[in-house]
């Protein structure tokens, strides 16, 4: 790290400090009853509660879980159908219609369908985060593979490359940086939608115990839930970044 | 080479009254020309004059719609791995994903050279075109003329028969483009293979070339063609100082003053 940009992260550090100090003096000053506000030390203890007798882990470990996989279903949905596209005109003109038809349905519209079909099941909240993420990660990975530099396709002919060493090796390093652009949409949406899903389908999460702690006024648990949610954010971007980094290193700056 | 293949008087490529159009619209009129094996043809011509035309009939990335390019007597049908092609501009011609090492393993990996044969392989190649140091660089960690070398490297990991290349030093500084220009002439004398060179530069072309093919645009066409009677290995100096360079030099410039007015 260059020491500009350690100052940077110490300053980034610094200010959410500040907020947090904000907070604390907010709620000691009574400005909001803490019935509904609880301060920064309230929630930290109802954290430190929560995991210490593990029931806040489970909550953390079931929303997790979901994002994951429903992000991990749509990833390879994504990227599996976008390929298809990408590569095939044929295929863009089967599905593109109706993929450009579902499109802009917004997740919570097909949520009834999948109550319909799944009922308020473990699948059925898998089936919603899959459908929401997937569109990031399937219009990366089509433009990514139409993008591929016209001159690179005549080189693998002339090497006299396989289709499917044209596919492995060309189309798909080249969408590899709209592919990671959509995956980090993707991990929002995951888990924007595992939140809802949860509290939707009653499933163990922490969207689950925000709704029930907001219900029974146990607010320093509720704000738990939430800091919880914001490291989940945090460090799944942040991981993600990480494999990026390395992936595409390709495309630093040289040195 | 394979010299029972063929009889030495019989071309290795040949245009049998190659004409092609694109969308309607006439580029290359009848062509005829016969091109040896082992030989080294350049060919001048002003822009839009179908020069890369010619080039991607040879590579079998275009096909004519009349007449016939044979290469070694069959008709060209497609890109085939003995031919390979040195484009211009290599910024887009490699991967830039892969290390330099990765780009040339990409021709071994098309070849089908076992895995265990390639990291060799590779450093020979590496090191033939002056890149041993660059090895685990990726291409935009590389200068111009280092991104050409490498793309010269991918091609000469396909051992061709012939190397197809496209005004490939056109991008680059006098300097480079006159290291690289020695470096090609001993490559293709080493390793026997026949050249079809295209360049804007007349005496890029009188420098390297065993023959001179001069083209005519709209519709493109062969003028004329100049043999090229240089003693070989090439100089820098010494073959630019020949009275038949600066004769040669001399027609040349004024055939193509005359096509251009
Ligand atoms: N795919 C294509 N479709 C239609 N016209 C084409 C196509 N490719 C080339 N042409 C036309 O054919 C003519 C010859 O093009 P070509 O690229 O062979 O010229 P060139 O001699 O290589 O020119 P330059 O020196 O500028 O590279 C040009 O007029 C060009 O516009
Ligand atoms: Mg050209």
């Amino acid at each position: 790290m260059s020491a500009s940009r350690i100052l940077w992260f110490a300053a980034s550090i610094l200010v959410g400090l500040c907020l947090v100090a904000i907070w604390q003096l907010a709620a000691d000053a009574r400005l909001v009853s803490p019935v509904f506000l609880p301060g920064p030390d309230k929630a930290w203890a109802a954290l430190e509660r929560g995991i210490a007798s593990g029931e806040l882990l489970d909550k953390l470990l079931g929303t997790v879980g979901r994002m994951v996989w429903g992000w991990l279903l749509a990833s390879l949905l994504g990227i599996g159908v976008g390929a298809l596209i990408g590569i095939s005109p044929a295929a863009r003109a089967w599905l593109g219609p109706t993929l450009e038809f579902l499109r802009p349905l917004p997740a919570s519209a097909i949520v009834p369908v999948a109550i319909a079909f799944l009922g308020l099941s473990e699948g059925m909240v898998l089936a919603v985060i899959g459908f929401g993420a997937l569109w990031p990660m399937l219009l990366a990975t089509v433009h990514g593979f139409a993008a591929v530099e016209p001159r690179l396709y005549e080189v693998s002919r002339a090497l006299g490359l396989s289709r499917w060493e044209v596919i492995g090796k060309i189309a798909l390093p080249n969408a590899l940086p709209d592919i990671f652009a959509g995956l980090r949409l993707g991990l929002t949406v995951a888990l924007i939608l595992a939140v809802v899903g949860e509290m939707l389908a009653s499933r163990e999460g922490l969207g689950l115990w925000i709704l029930l702690s907001a219900r029974a006024f146990r607010a320093p648990d509720l704000f738990a839930g939430v800091i919880l949610l914001g490291l989940v954010g945090f460090a799944s971007a942040l991981l993600l970044s990480a494999v990026e980094r390395r992936a595409l290193r390709w495309r630093l700056p040289p040195g | 080479m394979d010299s029972l293949a063929l009889p030495t008087c019989e071309p290795l490529i040949r245009f049998c009254g190659v004409a092609l159009t694109l969308g309607g619209r006439r580029i290359l009129d009848p062509i005829a020309l016969d091109i040896g094996r082992g030989e080294f043809v350049c060919v001048v011509g002003p822009s839009g004059c179908g020069k890369t035309t010619l080039l991607r009939l040879i590579a079998g990335l275009y096909l004519p719609t009349e007449g016939q390019v044979l290469y070694g007597g069959k008709p060209v049908a497609g890109p085939r791995q003995d031919i390979a092609i040195v484009f211009q501009d290599y910024g887009k011609a490699l991967l830039p994903w892969r290390t330099a090492s990765g780009n040339v393993s990409l021709a071994l990996e098309a070849l089908g050279t076992p895995r265990a044969q390639r990291p060799a392989r590779i450093a020979a190649l590496l090191a033939k075109v002056g890149l041993a140091q660059h090895a685990d660089k990726f291409p935009g960690q590389l200068s111009g003329g280092m991104q050409q070398r490498l793309q010269i490297a991918r091609c000469l990991a396909q051992e061709p028969s012939v190397l197809l290349m496209d005004e490939p030093f056109g991008a680059l500084d006098a300097m480079t483009r006159q290291a690289l220009q020695d470096e090609v002439l001993g490559l293709a004398a080493s390793s026997g293979a026949t050249v079809f060179f295209v360049t804007h530069d007349l005496e890029e072309a009188i420098y390297l070339g065993d023959r001179v093919v001069a083209l005519k645009p709209n519709p493109g066409r062969v003028a004329d063609m100049f043999e090229v009677r240089l003693p070989r290995p090439r100089d820098q100096l010494a073959t630019r100082e020949h009275p038949e360079f600066l004769r040669l030099r001399r027609t040349l410039f004024d055939f193509i003053k005359e096509a251009e007015a």
